[in-house]
């Protein structure tokens, strides 16, 4: 009904805006001028006809066209919303052939069984007609909301060929970045032990007296433990083996363990996520406990795996003081991670707590 | 000795005190970032600085500007640069300017005690002190390759023994040959290289340096 109601503002719509455009067609100016009103106006019409068929076909259809396709959508749907019309019109007809006939067989006597059969049949093929009108139109509609004001498969192509330039993008500067904090950990880190071991050795081999240069000893064979330490840390935080070798669960256990914090890890995976996955689910666990240790002074923090629909589910709750920023480096850093899995990584972090980090991720 | 000391890693820094005052060194400052090396200096007057190139807050080279800003403050303080790992440009900036008494060590030449001992005292004292690992790799990109080619094996190994720094009376003791011997090389080597000598030790180092640097 609202269909051929629409269709009652578009036809003349349509009518009038061509009527305007054909002395100016050739005067660019002008041509401009009545454009204006008249895209304004288209808009405003497929705005209402996308309303309508969002509430009663129940078919989003997008929002981002051009004014010059919302014009031709609108010039084309008229006759549309007329076919609509013509829908309504069988089924009032329909309708009221039924009650006239409903009104024969209960009220008259009937004297002639076949003209009987004869309506019955007659009111049934209306009704079918009727029936399969609305669909039809319906479907109709939709079918040309689609095509003229939904998105074309050229531009879906296009969008994503620049959503996966910029993750390509992105993946590449998350690798700098990680080959930047591997160098700078080797080189802060291991490299500064392994000095002071030297120096201490050297220490060691210059000096006259027993005593101290078995004290220097000592303290060089103990330098030598924690510069080993830290290099299996490092490995570790380039690689941990324990995905390959025990899965995430085993790997996220081994982050709980390492945490100066508490930490409680529930996995609900129904089988192990596949590697892209699980690394980086890792990393989004790992990025956040660091950080809120780091920066939020937290008591306690949960972190919760788990698949669902052919996607793995992380989030990461703490409770201490909030504030995370999503633009810091290491949560940006994270985000693009996870965009370059087609993924999606959210950060909720009010002042004062509780922080979460939530990753989806695609997998198998 | 007065030695200060400009380096973030505590261990580290801890390590070079210890070590310089068992070597009978007096340490007024060990300071973990640039500003408060300036701040040292400034107040304390020491012999010698040493360095660190990448500190707080960026780890990028706050240790070499601040080590360029002392020479140009305090011309009389040595500065001995470690550096993580060889930065052409970094030897290159500590030659340009004023010419005593810098250094510039990998930073796992302490390691080494006594050269980095050696080092610190020859930089203290207003000479030069270059790491082999930076002379080397001079030595190899540099632009003058045509004009290095024309030396003898002899003539490099003493050629890379003075862009450490070290005096003849040492080339002459580390490369086993009599002292006449090295004089007489180091002057085949200037004049090979057109290298118009300076009186100075370190003058000396410099403009082999430089050369090697350009």
């Amino acid at each position: 009904m609202t269909g051929a109601a629409t269709a009652a503002v578009e036809l003349p719509f349509a009518a009038v805006s061509g009527l305007a455009l054909l002395p100016v067609l050739a005067w660019p100016r002008g041509r401009r001028a009545v454009l204006r009103p008249v895209f304004a106006g288209a808009r405003r019409l497929a705005e209402l006809e996308r309303a309508r068929i969002r509430i009663w076909l129940g078919h989003p259809v997008a929002t981002a066209y051009e004014d010059a396709r919302a014009l031709r959508y609108v010039s084309v749907r008229w006759a549309l919303g007329a076919l609509g019309a013509i829908v309504m019109l069988s089924v009032v007809l329909g309708v009221a052939y039924g009650t006239f006939w409903a009104y024969g067989w209960l009220l008259v006597d009937v004297t002639h069984p076949g003209s009987v059969a004869l309506g019955t049949l007659g009111g049934l093929f209306l009704l079918f007609l009727a029936v399969q009108g609305i669909f039809g139109v319906a479907e109709l509609e939709r079918q040309l909301a689609q095509r003229i004001l939904g998105p074309r498969h050229q531009d879906e192509l296009e969008r994503r060929i620049v959503e996966l330039a910029e993750s390509r993008a992105a993946v590449l500067d998350a690798v700098h970045d990680e080959r930047r904090r591997i160098e700078r950990d080797l080189h802060d880190g291991v490299q500064q032990r392994l000095v002071a071991l030297g120096m201490l050795l050297g220490r060691a081999l210059r000096s006259t007296d027993a005593e101290h240069m078995d004290r220097l000893l000592r303290q060089a064979h103990d330098e030598s433990r924690q510069a080993l330490g830290e290099l299996r840390d490092v490995a570790w935080r380039i690689y941990p083996t324990a995905l390959d070798e025990a899965g995430l669960r085993a790997a996220l256990e081994t982050v709980a363990e390492r945490s100066s914090v508490p930490v409680r890890v529930e996995c609900d995976l129904d089988e192990e996520p596949d590697t892209a996955a699980a690394t980086v689910a890792y990393f989004v666990v790992c990025e956040a406990v660091t950080n809120a240790v780091k920066h939020a002074a937290p008591s306690r923090i949960t972190v919760r795996v788990g698949t669902e629909d052919g996607f793995l589910y992380v989030c990461v709750e703490d409770d201490g003081c909030g504030g995370a920023d999503p633009k810091g480096s290491g949560l940006f850093g994270l985000a693009r991670r996870v965009a370059a899995l087609d993924g999606l990584l959210n950060v909720i972090s009010p002042p004062g707590g509780p922080t979460y980090v939530t990753a989806e991720l695609p997998c198998g | 000795m007065r030695v200060i000391l400009a380096e973030d890693s505590t261990l580290l820094r801890e390590g070079l005190v210890r070590l310089l005052t068992e070597e009978g060194h007096e340490v007024p400052a060990a300071v973990g970032n640039a500003e408060l090396l300036l701040r040292a200096v400034e107040e304390e007057q020491p012999d010698v600085v040493v360095a660190d190139v990448r500190m707080p807050p960026t780890h990028s080279d706050e240790g070499l500007r601040a080590a360029l800003e002392i020479r140009e403050r305090w011309p009389g303080v040595g500065v001995l640069v470690l550096s993580q790992y060889v930065e052409k440009r970094y030897a290159t900036e500590l030659l340009t300017g004023a010419s005593e008494g810098v250094g510039y060590l990998l930073k796992d030449r302490v390691v080494q005690v006594d050269e980095f001992l050696d080092a610190l005292e020859r930089v203290a004292q207003g000479r030069a002190a270059f790491d082999p690992e930076v002379v080397r790799q001079l030595l190899g990109r540099s632009k003058h390759t045509d004009l290095l080619g024309r030396l003898t094996a002899r003539e490099r190994d003493v050629l890379a023994e003075m862009a450490q720094g070290h005096t003849n009376a040492a080339i002459a003791e580390r490369l086993h040959i009599s002292r006449s011997g090295v004089e007489k090389h180091i002057n085949s080597i200037f004049d090979k290289l057109e290298l118009t000598g300076g009186e100075g030790y370190s003058r000396r180092v410099l403009a082999v340096l430089r050369y090697l640097g350009t």
